[in-house]
């Protein structure tokens, strides 16, 4: 035991130099496949889409009216110039029609 | 811009989103989060985008670890030099869900709420402010009523009030733009099933330009609308041709001073886009005053706001629906069924539809992350078969929290900032 403290040992982990460039090349490769990477961060990523959700539900916690039919501009809205959902001014303004683009696509 | 565009109404953006041939690594890790799989270049070569399957939704932007794909339009500085024009009044309409992400840009922590400094920041800027979350609740009572007649009508064959056709159940929100371009491209026998209710963002520009003139006190003409968005597909929205309402609205009723046409929105700046401009203008958000709206417009409700999460269209929906139908409102307020982060949410609400004096249960179902979750619920309404009456799509994963146009490197979105220390040499 003594003896061996001694000794310089050239190659701890019995692997030849051509080994170490292959086991290398192929721990390169693995954290090139982008899956690893992901799988390895998104718990990092969620983190930041949780704080984003968390602080918009403590907006809608906070503010003293929580539904739309109780905001009161929106009535003034309808009242002083939109009319009702649905009416008129509101099928002329609020909404839309939608396209079919696939005959172009083909 | 690419000549042979094919699913683009002429005037349309043809793709906002394209890959910097010179930076791209041809790693593969944006195609995992492409909704259509618009993305094509083999392992290891420069990848490409297909602008007629692309949605430019910008979900591989804020994912890509290298920064290759890049944003077409950039207006920042055409909106600091109509800031700076004191003809005009420049009208930012803030989308909810960038309160809680451009605080990142500025060293505050992730999710900080912010609506009182962004105010402070735009109105030190020079914009009047209209908050997406008053079109929003707008948007509730028009998508919300609209769901309402549909469902009356397949349940007690209830008819038109005005002699109008009434779509099919289940519908679909209609909010998204990545989503709506999904079943325009793709889809089209869904069309009917898409709320026919404009997004808060285009309701936002018609009404500034139609109801905003008695507001400001201002011409329609002089007014000039930027959406503030978390959203890449919202420049393309803003760009089709056919909103422009309250230019017609406004010529009709002699309202208009020129017979030159306008958009309703007039450009689109990405939560990117709006720090990228206070930087210029040396506007520090972190340091700047809390203030309010300053107007009507102003105005908003929690329904508004929980818009930018996923479910969040939904939750809002359900609480006016069910006040409407009942009488009473919803409680608890709160519908945690359709809150969270699985692929694919579904709940049923039982009520008495206090006119026709019957018990109905809604069956509702929320879906977010395009990529992964949308095919099978598209297939099930394709075939018939769904059980569901109102579905909500959003294409990003999460919501508008994590649209194509939030923050990126500092807020870790990306899984650049986690990976970057890996590479010593950065
Ligand atoms: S993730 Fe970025 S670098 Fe990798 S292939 Fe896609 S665009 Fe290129
Ligand atoms: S913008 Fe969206 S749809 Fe277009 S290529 Fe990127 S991920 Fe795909
Ligand atoms: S989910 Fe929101 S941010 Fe994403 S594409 Fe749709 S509207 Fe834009």
């Amino acid at each position: 035991m003594e003896k061996q403290s001694y000794q310089y040992i050239e190659n701890p982990l019995q692997v030849t130099r051509r080994e170490f460039i292959t086991i290398g090349g192929i721990v390169v490769a693995f954290l090139a496949i982008p899956t690893v990477w992901i799988t390895l961060v998104t718990s990092s990523s969620s983190r930041y889409l949780q704080a984003r959700t968390k602080g918009l539900y403590q907006d809608d916690t906070k503010a003293a009216v929580r539904v739309s039919h109780g905001n009161k501009s929106v009535a003034r809205y309808y009242k002083e110039f939109g009319g009702t959902p649905l009416g008129q001014i509101s099928e002329e303004l609020l909404h839309t029609k939608y396209i079919n683009r696939t005959k172009v696509l083909s | 811009m690419n000549v042979t565009a094919k699913t683009y109404q002429k005037g349309e953006i043809p793709g906002v989103i394209a890959i910097n041939a010179t930076v791209c690594k041809g790693c593969d890790a944006c195609k995992r989060h492409c909704p259509t799989g618009a993305i094509t270049g083999m392992f290891g070569t420069t990848h490409r985008i297909d602008v007629d399957l692309c949605l430019s939704c910008g979900q591989c932007l804020i994912n890509c670890p290298f920064g290759a794909p890049y944003e077409t339009s950039d207006t920042v500085d055409e909106v600091i030099a109509k800031l700076k024009d004191r003809n005009n009044t420049v009208v930012g309409i803030i989308a909810p869900a960038v309160r809680v992400a451009i605080g990142e840009d500025f060293g505050l922590p992730a999710g900080s709420l912010v609506t009182g400094k962004l105010y402070g920041s735009m109105k030190k800027a020079g914009f009047e402010i209209l908050d997406n979350n008053f079109t929003a609740d707008l948007t509730i009572m028009e998508e919300g009523t609209e769901f309402i007649t549909r469902a009356r009508h397949a349940l007690f064959g209830e008819k038109s009030e005005h002699g109008g056709e009434i779509g099919p159940l289940p519908q679909f929100t209609s909010c998204c733009p990545a989503w709506v371009r999904f079943v325009e491209t793709r889809y089209p026998t869904l069309i009917p099933h898409l709320s026919s209710a404009k997004s808060p963002q285009q309701m936002a520009g018609t009404v500034a330009k139609t109801y905003g003139t008695n507001v400001w006190k201002k011409s329609p003409e002089s007014i000039y609308t930027v959406g503030i968005m978390p959203c890449t597909a919202k420049k393309l929205e803003a760009s089709r041709p056919e909103f422009n309402a309250a230019y017609k609205y406004n010529k009709k009723n002699g309202r208009g001073l020129t017979n030159k046409p306008y958009p309703d929105v007039d450009t689109v700046l990405t939560t990117r886009d709006l720090s990228r401009l206070f930087k210029k203008l040396k506007i520090d958000l972190a340091q700047e005053e809390e203030v309010a709206g300053g107007s009507l417009l102003a105005d908003y409700t929690g329904a508004g706001t929980i818009f930018g999460n996923t479910g969040g269209v939904m939750e809002a929906a359900l609480r006016t629906a069910y006040a409407v139908l009942t009488g009473s409102e919803l409680k608890p307020l709160e519908f945690k069924p359709v809150r969270g982060l699985q692929g694919m949410k579904s709940a049923s609400v039982t009520l008495k539809d206090a006119k026709y004096n019957k018990e109905v249960t809604v069956k509702v179902a929320v879906v977010h992350n395009m990529a992964e979750n949308i095919q099978p619920v598209v297939n099930e309404v394709l075939a018939g078969r769904s059980p569901y009456h109102f579905i909500e799509v959003m294409n990003c994963p999460g919501g508008c929290i994590n649209g194509g146009g939030q923050p990126v490197c500092s807020s870790g979105s990306s899984w650049i900032s986690a990976i970057r220390p890996w590479f010593a040499w950065k």
